[in-house]
């Protein structure tokens, strides 16, 4: 499988900030790659780096195998873009919008397909393109950057926090429209620090956070890393038995329900001694990436916990 | 009440600099025009002279004012009043603008709305605070007359007048921005109406009633709808006469009532016009980021245009009647010389100095596009199209593409409408090709600032739109009133346009043009290979 972006060890200096401080990122052909962190992370910054809009200050970063910084022009040709802060011209409206950025990319040369991918779009998103770039909400002019996107076939769509604005509907088109393209054979980079969003539809998920990549893999690959939460109604007179259940961690008996996690790879080995106790109303939770996220978060969230407030 | 003081602190706070500069800019411009008159001017004779040429052309009057004797101060409230009030006037429709249309178009005013400041509290701040930045004015500018020497009531009437017309101003900025829906449009009707008000009371002078020594006028009626005539009806230094400034103060107050009522009844963010509805797809000029950039251009190339066609009108219409005023007033001449050397006609001096005006004009819309590529990237709509396969240097080279053909046609057309005006001229034949000539020897100066704003562009992003204005605004200072102000030769010459050359004849000295056109080309280029190293710096 041919890898479309690879970054090792990028590196962007603004003056003595330091955005990007040895970032690593690989994105196969075909998959669709969450990138995650929490604002200021730098996510906005690797995206630039790799639409040529920034130069890197250290570190490599290719895209189809070409330096991006040199091939921009070239390389945009295979790219659908949506920045995550959609600035529109006033004076033009959405429509002229749509079309221009479309025909800059070469997507409405053949006019009448274009005309009904852009027909489509603009109703699944229901969008109003006659209004002038000013009046718009946020929303909509997310809207704009997204069906300016899809309305031109791409090999990749750098996507930065694009559901933005959105409302929860226009998400679940927007995951509709991810699908298609992906299934299209497009490789797709989707930046977000909404976790869910990235749980639905990623393949694969790279998180960093301060400018460096701290955790790569997949789906599957991540949630071993972390625990599985088990949970079931309390019984009077199993307190012993529970404490001497091996492996658990954070155990609390709370309401009526007995809850703590376990090593998701030992989930296993617990279950025998459930079955003896003969617990009710049990459920196993598969972790998820809002938990991945606190983890590797926590210490910062604490830190935040613990200013003083005025 | 505290709220109120609080919302009046902020805009104080927020304007504080760029009030500051408007009013003490206009105040220092008051009181070096008027040492500059009395140095240029300084004996009656003099004085009855220009007094008697302008009336009996009457159409320099509707650049200057109503002339009202040959004393210091009514000399130069004559020359001075109209002007400063037009600045005054600028200064107090962006003001009320700025603090009602902007703020609700960007969304902050519905932030205050939703606290116990409400709709109404911030308008009433923005009525204070522009009443005071206008006394404020009137003030300095009075201060600025009685540090030249003039006398002190008189300066006070003078600064009233300014600051009455100002509030008069500045109510119809605050009415416009109810009007509509964007502070851009709020803001260009302003500026009309403003521009209005100057014309209507030039045109006032210009057919005014002379007296028989010609050294007074008495307007006729179009001074009487405008702000600034009924600042000139008070006579300053000579009658004094405040009464008639009631009548902006009324015009203002019975403007802002009708403000403060629909203000009461619409709802936020809604204006009296609405919004069109635009198209739903884009016309073959959007279909390449040249047909783009060409659009963003059109609406600064047009005004530009309307200035340039105006001033090359002019120009020629004029240029007859100095000739035969001129040969008797050897003042007109000296000035005149001044300015062009010595080898020109006085008709081909004429026409210079208006088409050296029109160079201005035309690098002032040239710079200004070149700003427009910096407005795109902080707005971030740059970023939109250089995600796509435009690169970065074509990019750059299709703003310097637009600007060197506004420059053209600026220059093109003020060039046309010269040839327009000058055949009712008794001698069109000669002043045709002049005005040819003349138009097309701003070309060169025009390349350098636009070459100029793009180097700015390319390597100092951040100080493109301070840095591209004031370049253009000093040599334009130096380039008209340098020879007036009579300001050292080398001074003088920091500026491109004092390099223009100037036709004259036969023996039309073209070498500064050539190195200018070579420079210009240069920085240009420079600034458009720069883009292959430059970052797009993100909005904001």
């Amino acid at each position: 499988m041919s890898t479309v972006i690879s970054t090792r060890g990028l590196q962007k200096r603004f003056g003595r900030t330091i955005a990007l401080d040895g970032l690593d990122l690989t994105v196969d052909a075909g998959e669709i790659h969450g990138f995650l962190g929490p604002n200021g992370a730098g996510k906005s910054t690797t995206i630039r780096i790799l639409l040529g809009l920034a130069r890197a200050s250290g570190g490599e970063a290719t895209l189809f195998g070409s330096d991006p910084w040199t091939d921009a022009a070239d390389l945009h040709r295979r790219i659908g873009y949506v920045p995550g802060d959609v600035s529109l011209w006033p004076n033009l409206t959405g429509g002229e919008a749509i079309d221009l950025l479309s025909r800059l990319r070469g997507g409405a040369a053949d006019k009448a397909a274009y005309a009904l991918r852009k027909e489509r779009l603009i109703e699944v998103f229901q969008f109003d393109p006659r209004k002038k770039g000013r009046a718009y909400s946020k929303g909509n002019r997310q809207k704009v950057a997204l069906i300016a996107a899809f309305a031109t076939p791409a090999d990749l769509y750098l996507l930065d926090e694009p559901t933005s604005g959105l409302d929860p509907l226009m998400e679940q088109v927007f995951n509709r429209e991810i699908d298609r393209v992906a299934a299209d054979g497009a490789t797709v980079l989707l930046s977000s620090h909404i976790l869910s969003e990235v749980e639905e539809l990623c393949d694969r998920v790279t998180i960093i956070r301060e400018g460096k990549t701290v955790e790569s893999g997949t789906m599957a690959e991540l949630r071993h890393l972390t625990r599985t939460e088990i949970a079931f109604v309390q019984q009077p007179g199993q307190e012993a038995a529970i404490d001497a259940i091996t492996g658990t961690h954070d155990l609390v008996i709370d309401s009526g329900r007995v809850r703590f996690t376990v090593d998701s790879d030992r989930v296993a080995g617990v279950l025998p001694m459930l079955a003896d106790l003969d617990v009710q109303g049990l459920t196993v939770s598969p972790p998820s990436l809002e938990e991945l996220f606190l983890r590797h978060y926590g210490d910062e969230l604490a830190t935040l916990g613990q200013a003083p407030r005025s | 009440m505290t709220r109120f003081l609080v919302l009046l602190r902020q805009r104080l706070r927020r304007d504080r600099l760029q009030l500051m500069l408007w009013i003490v800019g206009t105040a220092l411009l008051a009181y070096a025009a008027v040492s500059a008159v009395f140095d240029t001017f300084g004996d009656e004779g003099d004085r009855r002279e220009i007094l008697g040429i302008a009336i009996a052309t009457r159409t320099i009057l509707v650049f200057r004012g109503t002339p009202n004797g040959t004393d210091d101060g009514a000399f130069a409230f004559f020359l001075l009043f109209a002007w400063l009030a037009l600045m005054g006037g600028l200064m107090s429709t962006f003001l009320a603008v700025r603090h009602t249309r902007m703020e609700e178009e960007q969304g902050r005013a519905e932030f205050i709305a939703s606290t116990p400041a409400g709709r109404i509290s911030p308008l009433t701040a923005t009525v204070a605070h522009g009443v005071l930045a206008n006394v404020a004015l009137g003030l300095f500018v009075a201060l600025a007359f009685i540090g030249t020497g003039l006398d002190a009531s008189g300066s006070f009437v003078a600064g009233a007048a300014m600051a009455a017309s100002g509030i008069a101003f500045l109510a119809f900025g605050l009415f416009a921005a109810q009007l509509f829906r964007t502070s851009r449009g709020a803001n260009g009707i302003s500026v009309a109406f403003v521009l209005a008000a100057y014309l209507l009371r030039g045109l006032g002078d210009a057919a005014g009633t002379p007296s028989d020594d010609l050294l007074h006028v008495t307007p006729a009626w179009p001074s009487w709808l405008s702000p600034i005539g009924f600042g000139q009806f008070t006579g300053a230094f000579v009658e004094n006469d405040l009464r008639p400034l009631l009548v902006p103060l009324g015009f203002a107050a019975v403007v802002v009532a009708f403000v403060y009522l629909l203000q009461s009844v619409r709802d936020q963010g809604a204006s009296l016009l609405p919004g069109r509805a635009g198209r739903a797809s884009a016309g073959p000029v959007l279909s390449s980021s040249f047909g783009l950039v060409w659009r963003l251009n059109l609406s600064i190339l047009l005004s530009w245009t309307a200035g340039a066609i105006a001033t090359g009108l002019l120009a020629t219409s004029l240029s007859s009647i100095v000739g035969d005023v001129a040969g008797s007033n050897p003042q007109v001449i000296e000035m005149l010389r001044r300015a062009i050397g010595d080898d020109a006609s006085i008709e081909q001096a004429f026409v210079a100095t208006f088409y050296g005006v029109v160079g201005i004009l035309a690098a002032c819309c040239a710079v200004q596009v070149g700003i427009r590529a910096r407005q795109e990237e902080v707005h971030g709509t740059a970023e939109l199209v250089l995600a796509t396969r435009v690169p970065r240097v074509r990019w750059l080279l299709e703003y310097w593409i637009v600007g060197v053909v506004v420059i053209v046609v600026v220059l093109t057309a003020a060039g046309l409408a010269g040839v327009l005006g000058a055949s009712r001229a008794q001698d069109p034949e000669t002043l045709i090709p002049n005005v040819l000539e003349a138009a097309a020897a701003q070309i060169p100066a025009c390349l350098v600032f636009l070459g100029v704003t793009l180097l700015v562009f390319a390597f100092l992003p951040r100080a493109t739109i301070p840095l591209g204005w004031t370049i253009v605004g000093v040599a334009a200072i130096l380039g008209t009133f340098g020879p007036i102000l009579q300001l050292p030769e080398w001074l003088n010459n920091l500026s491109p346009f004092a390099h223009s050359p100037v036709p004259s004849g036969d023996g039309t000295d073209w070498s500064g043009g050539v190195w200018m056109l070579a420079v210009g080309l240069a920085a240009g280029a420079a600034a458009v290979v720069a883009m292959r190293r430059r970052e797009v710096t993100s909005g904001g």
